[in-house]
């Protein structure tokens, strides 16, 4: 058994073209799947029952269901049903960005929850609406708390990305897929996009953990 | 929307969605098992800081919490092979990138449990004469465990909806087979619709329990 990494050199464009794909879909998806968790947690909260219970099912549903499953169902299905075109790129941004506002909106949930009643009362004793002190009272503090689990979420969100390699979007699992094949290298190449995602999320992973500290530090409680 | 939802074939083939279900259990059960025992002494590797295990220990669970399941399983797959001359068949590549992922997540959970008990119950244990061993099988772990308890059957669900990776190797658990049915029927709605309906209906109590058991030992005295 000998190493090669020649043809995975040869080949780094195309890898580096696949993990560009993956940072697109991922922070795409962060970015529609934060607004749409925090609609989905606002209503979870809402005073109205049939609202809060639709939402419920919602975020339980995405939450117990798969990944993979729904990716498939967004591809194969979604498509015929409503008849529309969809390509791996869209079908992949839709599947995470719903998946992961699930995720979002228990975070979001549990941070509203974690700030002391007194505070809503308070706003409301100097004539806020409830929008009003969730906009200007709750949500700045509850934001601060949400921020470690939001990052390992965020985290959870890049890793679960290489899931659309199986629909054909040419992330960096794919195109690693595609130069094993046409290299005859499997060893050296899924090794070195392994070490690729290891750098990346490790990377990531350090920085939540130094973000903590700090909040830590200013004296704030984290939610989970 | 004007499909007409036929679910009747999907009732002709409830076999081959049985077959499906049996495989993704099977596929569970091993792993979580797996995941959860070699997590537990990872963990205690992790606590103890001993210098040879320590590094070791640390490395392996940085490694597997920081790849994607999907890598590990394909790496197993494609690329383990040529390193070791060992053959992997789809389940046994599967096994081995979600026990280990597993194993290295549920080592961090069992090293907080242990770190959260307090310190004078390990000097007590010392104190009446037992060893390390036994203060750990006797006093810390019990209390250690019920206190990770939520944590980890939170990490059994996850284990649960990783079991449909096993798919990309073409093991033939729900999701493969689901596929199955899709290409011979040309029904991709109905027969993915009911492998997510399989899902939900049983991880949906599961769910459920957890809440129940996390308000259980939230009022018991922990």
């Amino acid at each position: 058994m000998e190493w090669n990494f020649a043809p995975v050199i040869a080949n780094l464009d195309i890898l580096l073209l696949g993990l560009l794909n993956t940072l697109k879909v991922t922070g795409l998806a962060l970015s529609l799947g934060v607004p749409l968790g925090l609609g989905l947690a606002l209503m979870r909260l809402s005073q109205n029952r049939p609202i809060s219970m639709i939402s419920e099912f919602i975020i339980e549903f995405f939450r117990t269901t798969p990944p993979l499953v729904q990716l498939f169902w967004f591809f194969f299905a979604f498509p015929i049903l409503f008849n529309i075109n969809m390509t791996p790129y869209l079908a992949a941004v839709v599947t995470f960005s719903i998946q992961s506002s699930a995720f979002f909106a228990e975070i979001f949930r549990s941070g509203i929850q974690s700030i002391d009643h007194g505070q809503w009362e308070g706003s409301k004793a100097i004539g806020m609406t409830r929008n009003q002190s969730l906009r200007r009272v709750i949500l700045p503090q509850a934001v601060k708390r949400m921020i470690p689990a939001f990052m390992e979420r965020s985290i959870e969100l890049l890793k679960t990305t290489t899931l659309v390699s199986t629909i054909a979007y040419t992330d960096l699992m794919y195109q690693a897929n595609s130069v094993a094949q046409s290299t005859f290298r499997p060893l050296e190449v899924y090794s070195v996009i392994a070490a690729i995602y290891f750098i990346l999320i490790f990377g990531f992973s350090q920085l939540s953990i130094v973000v903590e500290h700090r909040l830590a530090k200013s004296g704030e409680g984290t939610v989970n | 929307m004007d499909h007409n939802w036929d679910f009747a074939t999907i009732f002709t083939n409830w076999r081959v969605y049985w077959v499906g279900l049996q495989a993704t259990l099977l596929m569970f059960g091993v792993t979580v098992t797996l995941g959860m025992l070699g997590g537990l002494l990872i963990g205690i590797l992790r606590y103890i800081k001993h210098p040879a295990a320590a590094w070791p220990a640390r490395a392996f669970v940085e490694v597997f919490r920081n790849t994607p399941v999907l890598v590990q399983i394909i790496w197993f797959y494609y690329a383990f092979p040529i390193l070791t001359g060992v053959e992997t068949s789809p389940f046994l590549a599967a096994v081995l990138g979600i026990s280990l992922n597993t194993m290295a997540f549920s080592a961090e959970i069992y090293r907080a449990g242990i770190q959260s008990i307090d310190k004078g119950q390990w000097e007590a244990g010392k104190a009446i004469g037992m060893s390390f061993t036994q203060t750990l099988r006797r006093i810390i772990l019990p209390v250690a465990l019920k206190r990770v308890l939520p944590a980890l059957t939170n990490r059994g669900i996850e284990v649960f909806k990783m079991s449909t990776l096993a798919s990309i190797v073409a093991y033939n658990e729900t999701l493969s087979q689901a596929k199955l049915i899709a290409e011979l029927n040309y029904n991709p709605i109905e027969s993915y619709t009911a492998v997510a309906i399989i899902f939900f209906v049983v991880l949906y109590p599961v769910v459920q329990g957890t809440y129940a058991l996390e308000r259980v030992l939230n009022r018991s005295d922990r």
